[in-house]
């Protein structure tokens, strides 16, 4: 009773060097086809899926070809009364878009646009007697969220709003036999799951907590044979894993325990040569979230044609810079 | 988007779609707008139910809807009676399940179904427990529906026992099963809890454990699960905070503390009295790199009342006392009018430092476990699982006795797992500095660990109070973890693979550097050596000396007299 690998086959076809043009353009494109059935099919994430094109514009230096004010005035109508963000005007607010907001929102330099206050008035509601947060209002309670809270506050630099401490616990409360973390208690471990909350306790200053070896061991036997990274044992490769395994790693500081070579190549043949933009895997249809996640992963691998990216944040780290965040990583 | 594969499609096809596709959105948008509109009029009929419905079909991620919903169901339960409700919740139920068939994986409909089932009167948590059977028994991986279980047994009152009773027919099932070992992971110190033991198991049970998770890896020896759980058997236990070493010294007018877990000392947090012959002294605590409020294994007090505060010439005592924390209680240290530096190394009384202390059963286990995965090794000798698993075996059992046969599997290892080269490089690093350290005098302030193809520092804060370090002709690429190295006079890392030294700016006392035949490439490298008061730099090899200039080296480190054997 063998276990076959479940992994890819790299075509030679696959591109092979960066194709930045070509998906600066499909980014571009993508925001402007307003009345194109995927835009409004994904209308309910609309707020992530202009954080992911635009931090992948700034990305690639090409952020002045979108049209600033206007997303500023959409972020401006997605605020409710109560501080949170809906993923587009008349939805609900949400830990996840509110997020989503504060980065846009960071990357314009333009925080002053909105009501500070509110969101922090927001988020402070949402956090729990046992350190976890609520999503929203009615009470998925997920480490992702924990994450999301941390993250904006840290942006907007009022992290002593909440109780650290706590959410520290609760997040550890997570933490499982390999070393990783899942969505809550019990929870098993996923590579997007500790991408959170090895990212949550590296802007509080708590990464001595994670045990490292452990961790680093299991992300990375993450990388198959075809280079590319998986979110679990036994399943595929995809390149948004291959980010979240990737920038845990670098948090953690043991980048160098995968191949890199060979996960750039994997990366690289995400690529779409004709319309530009990354699928999950070679020969899938792209979307700007693996957009997004293929070209941080290639920075973060040392790609110096891509700015740098910060693996806490997937913003350029020029922005985490300017909005004076500093953060110790292992 | 995940897994849609792109198909090559011609003018023809491609316009056929996007006529569908306009006619497709023509109804969404029309629904979407209506759904919007009746949810601003405070409609919470059937018919909002049935329009979300068939949005939320097909779209399974769109909260606000699934939102809306929830107010409906809060709506209507007050307003019908309770039997016209469970028939209402029982037909979302079947609703939910239509979605779960097309969609398992959506955030959206499990958590609807929390809701659902945690709203409706009078649930039926066992029928929820055979949904959850039926939905791993599609996939047994899926991580949402596991969870859904775990919500479920909660509401369910189901015994961990039975449970665990699960995982097991799962595992004999199949054993390329990671989810199931995850769960046993997390019932075992529920059902046998022991506080005491490394993983917080009953040890007779823990050795269960061993068996039966040998039996898993002996019928599939490439699956990964199971190498996983085998490893964390064999974790260690939670190692207890307190003081490794405590330090002064007279020229610094400082007192260094190295903790065996890093921990945070400010007045909000932990505090710690500092007594001069029974005095209390004022003063400030700094780590090793001067930061203040962070977590750190080094931290460095200073008074703020008497720059000189350890008097020069005569005896005298400092002692410590940790405030409002369970660990350390209290250290101190004598100085004796004639010394400069004096120490207490506290841990040298507690024994083993890297490992546990293993029972007489456990040892026994282990060491039969290291015989029949040996007896695998015969018969998979490319398995790299096997090899690892061996080489922790040894580890756990006694590194020493088996450093040779670690250097030997590690050495496999690395010319068969092509991905994790540098994993392998670093925990080989790790048992050789392990086995140094675990027998070193630390009073003699020496540490030398030569040609021995170490590729990373670990346990770097062991190396506080260390004035002598060679670290020469190794594999390391970088400083990290030097700024540890606070005692550190004399420093020689020849013939490595360094790039920077920006940890170096923090070591006060460095004397000398010698780090010929690395890989430091410009003037700016340097610059962190400006702020030691470092006299004496080799740093002939390196590729920044081709066309240097020593004026320049002596205006970046002003404290600089010999630069590369010439007196400046």
């Amino acid at each position: 009773m063998g276990t076959p690998i479940k992994d890819v086959v790299i075509s030679d076809s696959a591109p092979k060097s960066l194709l930045l043009d070509k998906h600066a353009d499909y980014i571009a494109a993508y925001g402007s086809k307003k009345d194109d059935y995927e835009y409004i099919m994904t209308e309910f994430l609309r707020m992530s899926g202009m954080y992911w094109g635009l931090t992948a514009m700034d990305l690639m230096s090409q952020l002045e070809r979108m049209n600033k004010d206007e997303v500023i005035e959409f972020i401006q109508q997605c605020q409710h009364e109560c501080g949170g963000f809906g993923a587009s005007i008349g939805h609900d607010p949400h830990l996840l878009y509110t997020l989503s907001a504060v980065q846009i929102l960071t990357l314009y330099d333009s925080q002053q646009s909105v009501n500070i206050d509110k969101i922090v008035e927001y988020i402070t509601s949402l956090q729990q007697d046992d350190g976890s947060f609520y999503g929203d209002k009615w009470g998925e309670v997920d480490t992702r969220f924990s994450f999301c809270a941390v993250a904006c506050l840290a942006l907007i630099n009022q992290l002593d709003t909440i109780n650290v401490d706590k959410a520290v616990q609760f997040v550890l409360s997570c933490m499982n036999f390999d070393g990783g973390f899942g969505c809550r208690p019990g929870s098993e471990s996923h590579s997007g799951q500790i991408y959170c909350c090895v990212g949550m306790l590296a802007i509080v200053g708590r990464l001595h907590l994670i045990n490292t070896d452990m961790l680093g061991w299991w992300l990375c036997e993450r990388q198959l044979p075809s280079g590319g990274l998986n979110g679990r044992p036994e399943k595929l490769p995809d390149v948004c894993y291959s980010w979240w395994v990737l920038s845990s790693l670098k948090i953690i500081g043991k980048l160098h325990w995968i191949n890199k070579d060979k996960l750039v190549k994997f990366i690289l043949a995400c690529q779409d040569d004709e319309t530009g933009g990354f699928a999950d895997r070679p020969g899938d249809m792209v979307d700007p979230f693996h957009t997004l996640f293929g070209l941080a992963g290639l920075s973060l691998l040392g790609d110096e044609s891509i700015k740098q990216v910060n693996p806490v944040f997937c913003m350029p780290e020029e922005v985490i810079r300017r909005a004076g965040i500093k953060m110790d990583l292992l | 988007m995940h897994g849609r594969v792109k198909v090559k499609t011609t003018a023809e096809q491609q316009e056929a779609k996007r006529k569908e596709r306009e006619k497709k959105l023509k109804i969404y948008t029309a629904a979407t707008e209506k759904i919007f509109e009746k949810r601003k009029n405070k409609e919470y009929d059937e018919e909002a139910l049935k329009i979300t419905g068939e949005i939320l079909a097909v779209n399974s991620d769109f909260s606000t809807f699934w939102n809306y919903r929830k107010e409906i169901f809060l709506n209507m339960t007050e307003n019908k009676p309770e039997n016209e409700m469970i028939e209402i919740f029982k037909g979302e139920l079947q609703f939910l399940e239509s979605c779960l068939r097309t969609n398992p994986k959506s955030y959206g409909v499990w958590n609807h179904r929390c809701f659902i089932m945690e709203t409706m009167p009078k649930p039926d948590w066992k029928k929820e427990l055979e949904l959850c059977n039926l939905f791993l028994e599609y996939d047994e991986r899926n991580f949402h529906c596991w969870d859904y279980r775990r919500f479920v047994v909660k509401k369910a009152n189901i015994s961990p026992e039975e449970e665990l009773e699960f995982t097991t027919n799962k595992i004999c099932n199949n054993f390329s099963n990671f989810s199931s070992w995850h769960y046993r992971s997390k019932l075992l110190p529920l059902i046998y809890p022991d506080e005491n033991s490394t993983i917080g198991v009953e040890e007779n049970i823990l050795i269960k454990e061993y068996e039966t998770v040998q039996n898993a890896f002996f019928t599939d020896p490439d699956d990964q699960s199971a190498w996983f759980y085998h490893r964390w058997l064999l974790g260690r236990g939670k190692i207890k905070t307190g003081v490794n070493c405590m330090l002064i010294d007279r020229t610094y007018q400082m007192l260094m503390i190295n903790t065996t877990q890093p921990v945070m000392i400010s007045p909000s947090t932990c505090e710690i009295d500092v007594l001069l012959n029974g005095e209390r002294v004022e003063g400030t605590w700094r780590t090793h790199k001067q930061q203040t409020d962070v977590y750190s294994s080094i931290w460095i007090f200073k008074s703020t009342e008497d720059e000189s505060w350890i008097p020069m010439h005569e005896d005298a005592e400092v002692a410590m006392a940790v405030v409002g924390e369970d660990w350390g209680s209290s250290d101190s240290v004598q100085i004796n009018s004639t010394q400069t530096v004096a120490w207490n190394l506290t841990h040298e009384e507690q024994g083993l430092r890297f490992r546990d202390e293993l029972s007489a059963a456990t040892t026994d286990t282990l060491q039969r476990e290291l015989d029949s995965i040996q007896e695998l090794y015969e018969l998979e000798p490319e398995n790299k699982w096997v090899l690892l698993t061996i080489v922790s075996l040894m580890k756990a059992l006694n590194p020493k006795q088996y450093a040779n046969d670690i250097e030997i599997f590690l050495s496999k290892l690395i010319t068969i797992d092509s991905s994790r080269i540098n994993y392998y490089w670093d925990l080989r690093s790790k048992c050789l500095i392990e086995n140094y350290l675990e027998e070193l005098d630390f009073s003699t302030r020496v540490i030398s660990l030569q040609n021995q193809n170490i590729s990373c520092l670990v346990h770097p804060e062991l190396f506080s109070m260390v004035v002598k370090i060679d670290l020469s002709n190794n594999k390391l690429d970088s400083v990290k973890g030097f700024s540890c190295f606070q005692c550190a006079v004399d420093i020689h890392v020849d013939g490595n693979q360094i790039k920077d030294l920006e940890e170096l700016s923090f070591l006060h006392g460095l004397k000398l550097l010698s780090i010929k035949d690395n890989n430091i490439s410009s003037l700016e490298s340097l610059q962190p050596l400006g702020k030691t008061s470092i006299l004496k730099l080799y740093l002939f090899g390196n590729p920044v000396v081709e066309n240097i200039d020593e004026l320049e080296v002596k205006k970046i480190i002003p404290s600089l007299h010999n630069f590369d054997g010439h007196m400046m």
